[in-house]
């Protein structure tokens, strides 16, 4: 297990946004988080990620303690993450918003730069990133400017550039079309390959079922199942939770 | 040789040969001025433009290098250039203490408490009496060197050099992971970037600069009274800062140079004077957002 949250707890005022979820994300798997709209995916991401700080309940990276941890020292320890409202450096260029990407393997001192600029490290691999993702021609662009699929891979591409060994998508296929969709399915396959645990909160049912090893459904804040995407898809609870209750049987 | 290689070369030149160039003391003064506003414009850029941090309390960096060069060196027989670097020193920790009250706060809320800093650095200055002499101010306060052409040498090579080493920062890492907190703090603390630090850091810089622009302008005026560190100050160097061109190297050299200049131009207008210097900021900041570079930009996409 790669990444272990034992009954976490976070409320925001008298809302329970997540209430008592343990979740073990095993090393080298592509683990998927769904579950209805308002059910804590995306506040168990933030939790996991080191935005907000769970109010109970332990989480540990392998065998670091990551209570209290804040979100850029995960990053450090191998943790990356997207957003599901998309926050990119819009202002900058796409070379430049993977580039930021590469802060935490620049191990020069300041005053370096002060005499000798730019030293082109990373260039080329970060050029390489946004070939993976399919926008090496459109590296010089603003990336605000980026249609809105696009501007989803460029993030992906800026958080692969801190080499994580965990990585936490937040609803990667929102707004994407169905190319885009099987474009992002194979990249994150490959992601998954090469190595890196992918953890991915989801709504498209397609590319749950077709990239997921484990599925993690959660409901009002609490787990409540867990499985193979095909014993997910029989489950009752789950059926009943994402359907209404009259439709179970 | 580059293009870049260039300009710098060119520029190198004109600056050599601008105080031959204009030779009344009056407007050799002025040069020096410019070169000092340049400094100041380079330091709040650095915060502004390529941190996005919104810091009102400039004007408090330069007074405390003015205040704490001039009290060196006439109260307690320093060096001046010793004296110097422990008034960069000074500015550079208060950059910090401010900083310190800057990493909580974001947009119109840090705005609001640096621009109190520099209220209360300006109310330090004219009420410390025993030690700043407050508002009966400071005389008789000699520059480093006496002849103008000097001291423009001296504070123009400074900017210089000043300048150089900050377009190496931003063109560096460090200068990614400051634009990355500018457009985006959670985007880029969920890369590593610890956002507290690096503002710090640009606060810590941005101030000591001030600061160093500082230590010339007493000797320049000959005089020190809290009035030349009024808030007001703060405002001047933002208007730099915009009209030139927030967040590009050359943008706030450009805005320093012209708001420097204009308001002489304009002393032929008499009263008229403020108001038109009033009117072409509320202009350029309407339709040019960007300031000189945007503007110049567009023109030059325009031609193409």
């Amino acid at each position: 297990m790669i990444l272990r949250a034992k009954e976490i707890s976070k409320s925001f005022g008298g809302v329970r946004a997540v209430h008592n979820v343990s979740i073990a994300v095993p090393e080298n798997s592509i683990f998927a988080l769904i579950g209805p709209n308002g059910a804590g995916k995306s506040t168990l991401l933030n939790l996991l990620s080191g935005i907000y700080q769970p109010d109970a309940g332990s989480l540990h990276l392998e065998e670091t303690n990551l209570i209290g941890l804040p979100a850029h020292r995960r990053v450090r320890l191998g943790m990356a993450r997207t957003f599901q409202k998309i926050r990119l450096f819009r202002q900058l260029t796409l070379l430049e918003n993977v580039l930021a990407g590469f802060h935490i393997h620049q191990d020069a001192p300041f005053w370096k730069y002060l005499v000798y600029g730019d030293t082109g490290r990373f260039r080329e691999e970060a050029r390489s990133l946004l070939a993976f993702v399919g926008l090496e021609a459109r590296s010089g662009e603003r990336a605000g400017a980026l249609p809105y699929g696009q501007q989803r891979m460029l993030e992906i591409a800026r958080a692969l550039a801190t080499r994580p060994r965990l990585f936490m998508l937040d609803e990667p296929a929102a707004g994407l079309n169905a190319a885009e969709v099987d474009f992002l399915l194979k990249r994150l396959e490959q992601i998954g390959r090469q190595g890196v645990t992918v953890l991915v909160v989801e709504h498209n049912m397609d590319l749950v079922m077709n990239v997921a090893h484990r599925v993690f459904v959660m409901d009002h804040g609490e787990p409540l199942f867990e499985g193979t995407p095909r014993e997910v898809q029989h489950d009752p609870a789950v059926i009943a939770a994402y359907l209404g209750g009259e439709f179970a049987s | 040789m580059s293009a870049r290689r260039i300009y710098f070369v060119v520029s190198i030149l004109v600056l050599a040969a601008l105080p031959w160039l204009i030779a009344t003391p009056y407007w050799r003064g002025i040069l020096v001025l410019c070169a000092m506003n340049v400094l100041l414009a380079l330091s709040l850029n650095l915060v502004i433009g390529y941190t996005g941090q919104l810091n009102l309390g400039q004007s408090a960096f330069f007074g405390i290098g003015a205040y704490v060069s001039t009290i060196l060196v006439k109260s307690y027989g320093w060096n001046f250039w010793l004296a110097a670097v422990a008034a960069v020193g000074a500015a550079g920790l208060l950059g910090l203490a401010l900083a310190a009250f800057a990493v909580r706060l974001r947009g119109h809320y840090l705005a609001i408490a640096s621009l109190g800093f520099a209220v209360i650095t300006y109310q330090v200055l004219v009420n410390w009496e025993n030690v700043t002499q407050g508002v009966r101010g400071i005389y008789g306060i000699t520059p480093p060197f006496s002849h103008p052409a000097a001291l423009f040498y001296l504070v123009a090579g400074i900017a210089v050099l000043v300048y150089v080493l900050i377009d190496n920062l931003v063109r560096s890492p460090v200068g990614d992971s400051l634009r990355a907190i500018r457009e985006d703090e959670v985007s880029a603390a969920s890369l590593g970037i610890n956002r507290a630090l690096w503002k710090a850091f640009a606060f810590c810089v941005g101030a000591a600069i001030a600061g160093l622009a500082g230590c010339f302008y007493p000797g320049f005026v000959g005089t020190l009274v809290p009035d030349a560190f009024n808030i007001v100050e703060s405002f001047t160097m933002m208007a730099m800062v915009i009209v030139g061109g927030m967040g590009t190297m050359i943008g706030p050299v450009l805005g320093a140079i012209v708001l420097t200049f204009l308001p002489e131009l304009l002393r032929g207008f008499g009263e008229l004077r403020l108001m038109i210097y009033g009117i072409a900021l509320t202009l350029v900041v309407l339709f040019m957002p960007g300031g000189m570079v945007q503007a110049w930009m567009a023109l030059r996409a325009r031609l193409r």
